[in-house]
């Protein structure tokens, strides 16, 4: 079975099975089938086939793995690990691929890559007007190769490609943080994706398509600035140089506090964390892991234990426990 | 029910490998005990009643086959780690193991303590694998007593001092095997016993009571990994060494790193072999490769009798001797000697039991006691061997069989023990028996499941076969069959019809044996064993049940039967215009002897329709006898004998030779015809998988010893092809008229054997059979008495799409076995019929010394050999007695092939015409042999 | 030689209609979008898949249908001796092709146009069947990804030897040299997808021979069948709503 690839000791692993199982006895038995398993239907209702499945010989069957849900006459199966699917209005973070004519490609997890044209977002300038051939060739102004983008899913074009937009001050380039990918269906589509976390001095950006920003706190109040970002201990962020050479000044003004550094690796670890265990990642969640990690005064490193881990899985179980008697 | 458990191997191949193997264990193997509640009993073997249940020890096994043969040990558990040691050590041991074991009536059974959860066990660190597999015995011992419980007595045999010592410690009863033998209270039982080698558990060793005799007489053999490197460096030669049938003191090896055979003469170099062991040589330096030994008939003092047999029919029997040394007398440093060796090492013995008889020795005065003996097989070819009996006055004059177990450098004889008993020795039945177990012929009544296969008797053609489209009736056809008098088993029939166009129709029709023998039943793997049917003088041993044999298949007269027809189409001049092949249903209007069938021809005043169509069939006969013998057919002629057999005492009463007439040419015409047909025909359809019958073109070393006597004689022959051949033998015709069968027949005993093969294994060119200067042949015409008939039907029902062909053919090397087993029984059956015949002459002799003419064959240096014609014998002359050997006064011309005594006074030259006195003489007590003597 | 004992027994102790011990575990590969790990007695072979995802070679990429690729290695260490095995060789080629095609047949390839779809599978350990197993990772590996197939395939071999149907052959019966028919079904749909033979065998015998690797496949199918419901049932509830 999967489980997490961590090298546990005999009681951890005791433990975590104990969590674990917990978690499972409170699922609601649920509709859970497999790839080719026949999916019972009311066909007098009238059926209508959704994602996930087809018809064999008069009878609606999976095509995925996953879990079976009915909308009316709409019956469709919920893939669980699978690419993202997108929809119209999901927030989504991306990551440049390649900056071509009037457009930048980026990876957002789909099967293809996602299309920002020039001509569907805000000139840095601010300014509505139409895009000459001078801002084509400053598009790498804009967006280079490896950089990380906030968005929103515009819509399906005509030839089957997948089109983004980023028309507001809240869309745009991500800087000095650090972008993690999890499955996309741990993600849940909520109303709100952005989250300033005053009390961290962060950004977290969930991402619908499983990439989740973790940043500094940016005012979207001037964003048109061009920073050299700063170095983050993670892989994740591109440097990038600007055209004039960044003068110590600079340097001072984009320093990123060593707390608020701290912060976002505590952020983005409890999310890690959460996404190896397969827990559904929200906002309030993370926060708590958070917290906990800092009542535990346990360092940053260690919230990729598994000692860490485990104690996540137990709180978990013990929360969610707590909430099914609530009800 | 998988359980799983994989274990590590590291075996040695070159490079050290580690293998990994998986082991499943199981639940579901059963103890084999019909009482056990637990298991399920259905494959039980063991007897509800049974008390004792004995587990064996690999030696035990390995050493005490024989015994276990007997019916007297039963209840036997075989473990599968016991059966796996045995495969390994001595496969042909292994393969009468399972006989055993798969004998319904003995209760073997076989547990598969490997793969059993509770008795597998893995080898602990330190332990030898022989230790391992001992411990593995002794885990499944106490297994089956805790698993049977206290009822049941478990008895450990083992002969391993240090086994039987842990077993006991183990709470296992064990019991070495002497000990258990001598608690069954049958003292026979303990001859069946296998004396232990010096290392086990001690008896006294014969060689003990005779102190001063005990020297070293063989150089000891090599070990193991000495020959192999000596191989590896060229040093020694490896083959499988044959003995020569006439002198058990020299052998020959064939070796493919020299390319000639290798010849060994005298006991020390041959050191201890048997004929068929796979041994190392070493070659012997080249100025001792030649020995003068060879040439006279007998030679040692070991070597008594050279009797009197039958005369030989091909090459294949002929002593070998003869092509080895002309020159050397003469001028002894020319000579092209042959390489001569020594053996050196043993690499795979091919020792089984032999059969034979004790050698007269006075009774021993302590009675009853264990009492040693030699014995002396039957076939000359294997030394005599050491025993030891208790029932040494009840042998005496027995034909028994003998085991070898094993022969040290310190004794003459290989020692051995004793099997059974046959027999009274000189009682017919008993010596018809030596025969047939000689030549591995299985004469035991066909077993039930083999008989379930037969048809329902009465038998008779049922409407669903006149209805099968496939089979076309020709029951108004005017068949008959003829053959010899007093045949029962008749499969072939003939008719020939005269067609309106002026040509005939003749067809060939032959019992339907497959229509009755269906493949992968019980009764065609019988067939597929025995091969053939063997004829002996007094009584046929079957192919098939006596009921398909003389009945269903026999194409007697005047019933319907089944057939395989051939049928072609001939203008009168014998030329084929079309040939057709079907299955049918025919009704034989007569069953004719040959003697009928020529007097019919022969009698003018016959003219009813059926003696036209034999005088018609015997016109195209002789057109196509001659236009196969212009193709190079050799006519060549045997020396068979016939027997006239008192129906009461089964005593031969008459002897003589055996007649061939213009009616027996004719049906071997057709049947030749037949044959040829069908071979084209299935070798088109199944050029890869068909079995076709070859014989290869004798050799110019083959054909010496008949060129070098037809130059003694002043003949030239000319040998360049079977063409040449058979003109050079028409024109060779000598004064007398004998003459020329004489000719013929040292012709025939040059060339070996035609035999069966399998299309795939050779080149289209290599198909060719020398004889009857055929490029195909098969044998297609006697299914009821030879299996490769029945091979061959169907593939020709096949070929004509009547039936499926049998998956069999699809297994190449498959096939090649049924080809060889059927070139070996085919071989074993002819043997038979001579060892037979040549039994029946000692017994006409026995009360009948008779004067007769003779021809000498062979001359040699104390004498020579003359061949009986009226008899069809062969047989030594001698002109100096044996005590004084090597006197000097006979010489031996080779260029002339004469013997002149020294004086000039007589001389003998082959060919030659003598008359000799034949008797039945008894030099020792019932060891009657004919003796020639010169008159 | 002896394959099969007149007991009913097999060199490894199995009866003649015995699979080898099967284990399947998906999510081996934390990378990959799916992945699987699948054993039959000694034959263990890692799958892992990528995609559906952008067309790496433009000029591949189909405008109805997905691109299906697939590459199969041997590892180094996956024989008794260890040996360099070259990129690409003829065997791995084949084998190669055969998953694709095989795979490809259940695929929904024209849900997922423009992408591709990577199946890289390795062989850890080799002991017969490895063709089979190659197969059957592929299969689990596909269904983790959540790429819609229209069935499981499973395979399965069978082989004929000392006239009787095998199951499952391992190593050494394989090396016998004796027919080996390596089926691929679509248990669902009951059809069957890949069928290799490289030697002769009556067709009634093969029937046999086929008929009993189909059961194989189905006792596969089975197996594997259990094993994605348990993750899912697994991944649903740890989940949480």
């Amino acid at each position: 079975m999967r489980g997490p690839q961590l090298s546990l000791n005999q009681t951890q692993k005791l433990r975590l099975e104990a969590a674990l199982e917990k978690l499972e006895s409170f699922s609601s038995k649920a509709n859970s089938v497999t790839v080719a398993d026949t999916i019972p239907v009311n066909y007098e209702d009238g059926v209508l086939k959704g994602h996930g499945t087809s018809e064999i010989d008069g009878s609606v069957v999976a095509t995925v793995c996953g879990v079976v849900e009915r909308v009316n006459k709409l019956v469709y199966v919920r893939a669980l690990r699978a690419r993202y699917k997108p929809e119209i209005g999901d927030i989504i973070v991306g990551r440049v691929n390649e900056v071509a004519p009037k457009r930048w490609r980026l990876e957002i997890n789909f099967s293809q890559d996602a299309v920002l044209m020039l001509s569907s977002m805000n000139l840095p300038d601010g300014i509505q007007r139409r895009r000459t051939a001078v801002d084509e060739l400053n598009m790498r102004c804009i967006f280079e190769e490896g950089d990380v983008i906030c968005a929103e899913v515009r819509g399906f074009q005509h030839d089957g490609s997948l089109h983004l937009q980023a028309r507001s001050q809240k869309y745009g380039k991500l800087e000095r943080g650090q972008m993690l990918t999890v499955p996309p269906y741990l993600v849940k589509r909520r109303k709100q994706h952005f989250h300033h976390l005053d009390q961290y001095g962060i950004d977290l950006i969930l991402g619908c398509n499983g990439f989740i920003w973790v940043g500094e706190h940016v005012n979207t109040k001037d964003p048109t600035e061009e920073e050299q970002a700063s170095k983050s201990e993670q892989e994740q962020v591109a440097t990038k140089l600007n055209r004039n050479a960044a003068s110590l000044e600079e340097q001072e003004r984009t320093y990123t506090p060593l707390e608020t550094r701290q912060n976002i690796c505590r952020m983005a670890n409890a999310a890690r964390v959460l996404s190896t265990l397969g827990f559904s990642i929200t906002v309030e969640l993370l926060i708590e892991i958070v917290n906990l990690s800092i009542s535990l005064k346990s360092d940053i490193r260690e919230m990729l234990g598994s000692e860490f881990c485990v104690l996540v899985a137990e709180v978990e179980a013990e929360r969610r426990s707590a909430k099914i008697k609530k009800k | 029910m998988l359980q799983s458990k994989s274990f590590v191997r590291k075996t040695k191949q070159g490079k050290v490998v580690k293998v990994v193997r998986e082991h499943y264990l199981r639940d579901d193997i059963y103890c084999g005990a019909s009482i056990c509640q637990v298991c399920d009993s259905t494959g039980a073997r063991l007897s509800p009643d049974a008390s004792t249940i004995l587990i064996l020890d690999t030696n035990v096994v390995l050493n005490q086959i024989d015994l276990l043969e007997n019916p007297a040990i039963n209840e036997v558990v075989i473990l599968s780690v016991v059966l796996e040691e045995v495969k390994n050590k001595n496969l042909s041991v292994y393969n009468r193991l399972r006989g055993l074991c798969g004998n319904a009536l003995r209760k073997f059974f076989v547990f598969s303590n490997e793969y059993h959860k509770d008795t597998y066990i893995k080898a602990m660190v330190g332990e030898s694998p022989n230790d391992r597999n001992d411990r593995a015995i002794r885990v499944a011992a106490q297994w089956y007593q805790k698993h049977l419980g206290s009822a049941t007595r478990v008895l450990l045999i083992t002969n391993d001092r240090e086994n039987k010592r842990k077993a006991t410690e183990e709470g296992i009863i064990a019991e070495t095997v002497e000990s258990y033998v001598k608690s069954l209270g049958q003292p026979d039982l303990l001859d069946l016993l296998v004396q232990p080698a010096a290392g086990d558990v001690s008896m006294e060793d014969a060689e003990d009571m005779r102190p001063s005799k005990k020297k070293v007489i063989y150089s000891e053999h090599k070990p193991m990994s000495e020959i192999t490197s000596g191989l590896h460096r060229g040093i020694y030669h490896q083959g499988k060494l044959r003995v020569n049938r006439y002198n058990p003191f020299e052998a020959y090896v064939g070796s493919e790193s020299i390319g000639d055979e290798i010849i060994i003469y005298g006991r020390s170099n041959m050191n201890r072999v048997f004929d068929g062991d796979i041994v190392a040589v070493e070659l012997l330096p080249r100025d001792q490769w030649h020995e003068e030994k060879s040439l006279s008939i007998v030679d040692d003092d070991e070597d008594e009798d050279d009797n009197v047999h039958l005369a030989p029919s091909s090459a294949d029997d002929a002593p070998r001797t003869t092509n080895i040394v002309q020159a050397s007398s003469a001028d002894s440093t020319s000579a092209p000697s042959r390489p001569t060796g020594r053996v050196v090492g043993i690499i795979k013995r091919n020792w089984h039991s032999y059969c034979g008889s004790l050698e007269p020795m006075p009774m021993p005065a302590g009675n009853g006691g264990i009492a040693h003996a030699l014995f002396v097989s039957k076939d000359r070819r294997v030394p005599k061997i050491r025993i030891q009996t208790r029932q040494l006055g009840n042998l005496l004059d027995k034909r028994i069989i003998v085991a070898v177990d094993s022969w040290d450098c310190l004794s003459r004889y290989p020692s051995g023990h004793y099997v059974r008993t046959i027999g009274q020795i000189g009682d017919r039945d008993t010596e018809s028996e030596v025969v047939l177990i000689e030549n591995d012929i299985d004469s035991r009544p066909f077993s039930s499941q083999v008989l379930g296969c037969l048809p329902p008797i009465p038998w008779s053609v049922s409407t669903d076969d006149l209805a099968n489209p496939n089979r076309q009736d020709l029951r108004h056809i005017r068949v008959f069959s003829v053959d010899p008098p007093g045949c029962r088993d008749i499969d072939d029939a003939l008719h020939c019809t005269l067609l309106p166009s002026g040509n005939f129709e003749v067809g060939v029709h032959i019992a339907d044996v497959t229509n009755f023998v269906h493949p992968g039943t019980p009764l065609d793997d019988e067939a597929t064993q025995r091969g053939t049917s063997v004829y002996l003088v007094e009584r046929r041993i079957d192919m098939l049940p006596k009921p398909l044999t003389e009945d269903i298949c026999s194409l007697r007269a005047d019933v319907e039967r089944l057939a395989f027809s051939v049928i072609w189409e001939m203008t009168p001049e014998a030329e084929i215009i079309s040939t057709r092949y079907t299955k049918s249903v025919i009704k034989s209007c007569a069953a004719l002897s040959y003697v009928e069938a020529q007097a019919r021809m022969d009698d003018s005043r016959f003219n009813d329709p059926l003696t036209t169509d034999l005088r018609n069939m015997n016109t195209l006969a002789k057109i196509m006898r001659q236009r196969r013998i212009e193709k190079g057919a050799l006519t060549l002629a045997s020396a068979e004998v016939k027997f006239q057999i008192d129906t009461e005492t089964h005593d031969p009463l008459d002897i003589g030779m055996y007649q061939i007439r213009e009616a027996n040419q004719m049906v071997e015409e057709f049947m030749l015809a037949a044959n040829i047909s069908v071979a084209e025909k299935i070798l088109k359809q199944f050029p890869v998988c068909s079995l076709l019958r070859r014989h290869p073109s004798p050799t110019r070393e083959m054909l010496e010893p008949l060129l070098r006597t037809a130059a003694a004689v002043g003949l030239s022959l000319d040998v360049s092809s079977s063409k040449a051949l058979a003109d050079s033998l028409d024109h060779a015709v000598g004064d007398d008229p004998y003459f020329n069968k004489l000719i013929r027949i040292l012709a025939t005993r040059c060339m070996t054997q035609a035999v069966y093969f399998c299309s795939g294994d050779l080149s289209p060119p290599e198909y060719h059979h020398y004889g009857l200067a055929a490029p195909l042949y098969t044998h297609f015409t006697s299914p009821i008495r030879r299996y490769a008939d029945v091979v061959v039907h169907r593939l020709l029902a096949a070929a004509l799409g009547l039936c499926k062909l049998p998956t069999i053919f699809q297994d190449r090397p498959q096939l090649t076995n049924i080809a060889d087993n059927l070139n070996y029984r085919h071989r074993n059956a002819q043997m038979a019929s001579r060892a037979s015949v040549e039994l029946h002459t000692l017994i006409y002799f026995r009360n009948r010394p008779v004067d007769t003419e003779a021809r000498i064959v062979k001359i040699r240096s104390n004498g020579f050999i003359v061949f009986v014609p009226k008899f069809g014998i062969e047989g030594p002359v001698y002109l100096t007695a044996r005590s004084e050997k090597g006197s000097g006064e006979w010489t031996v011309d080779e260029q002339q092939q004469k013997v002149k005594k020294a004086d000039g006074s007589v001389s003998y030259s082959v060919l030659q015409t003598v008359h000799v006195h034949l008797e039945v003489v008894e030099p020792q007590p019932n060891r009657p042999k004919l003796q020639l003597t010169l008159i | 030689m002896e394959y099969v004992s007149p007991e009913g027994l097999r060199l490894d102790g199995r009866r003649p209609m015995e699979m080898r011990q099967i284990r399947a575990e998906v999510g081996a590969v934390s990378k990959a979008d799916g992945s699987a790990v699948f054993e039959m007695g000694n034959t263990k072979v890692i799958a892992a898949v990528y995609g559906p995802r952008e067309v790496q070679n433009r000029s591949q990429q189909l405008n109805d249908q997905a691109l299906v690729r697939c590459e199969y290695t041997m590892s180094n260490f996956s024989t008794g001796d260890r040996m360099r095995r070259p990129k690409g060789d003829r065997r791995s080629t084949e084998i190669s092709l055969v998953i694709r095609q095989t795979m490809e047949a259940c695929i929904l390839t024209h849900l997922m146009p423009r992408s591709q779809i990577d199946i890289f599978v390795q062989v850890l350990q080799a002991d017969g069947g490895t063709r089979s197993a190659c197969i059957n990772a592929a299969t689990l590996a596909l269904a983790d990804a959540g790429i819609p197939m229209s069935d499981l395939v499973t395979s399965c071999s069978a082989g004929y030897l000392n006239s009787t149907p095998l199951l499952d052959l391992n190593y050494v019966e394989d090396s016998a040299g004796g027919p080996d028919v390596t089926v691929g079904i679509l248990p669902k749909l009951d059809k069957v997808t890949l069928l290799q033979m490289d030697a002769k065998l009556p067709i009634d015998t093969f029937e046999n021979v086929m008929q009993l690797a189909t059961e194989g496949c189905k006792a596969i199918a089975n197996y594997i069948r259990e094993v994605l419901q348990e993750n899912t049932k697994q991944l649903e509830s740890r989940r949480g709503t």
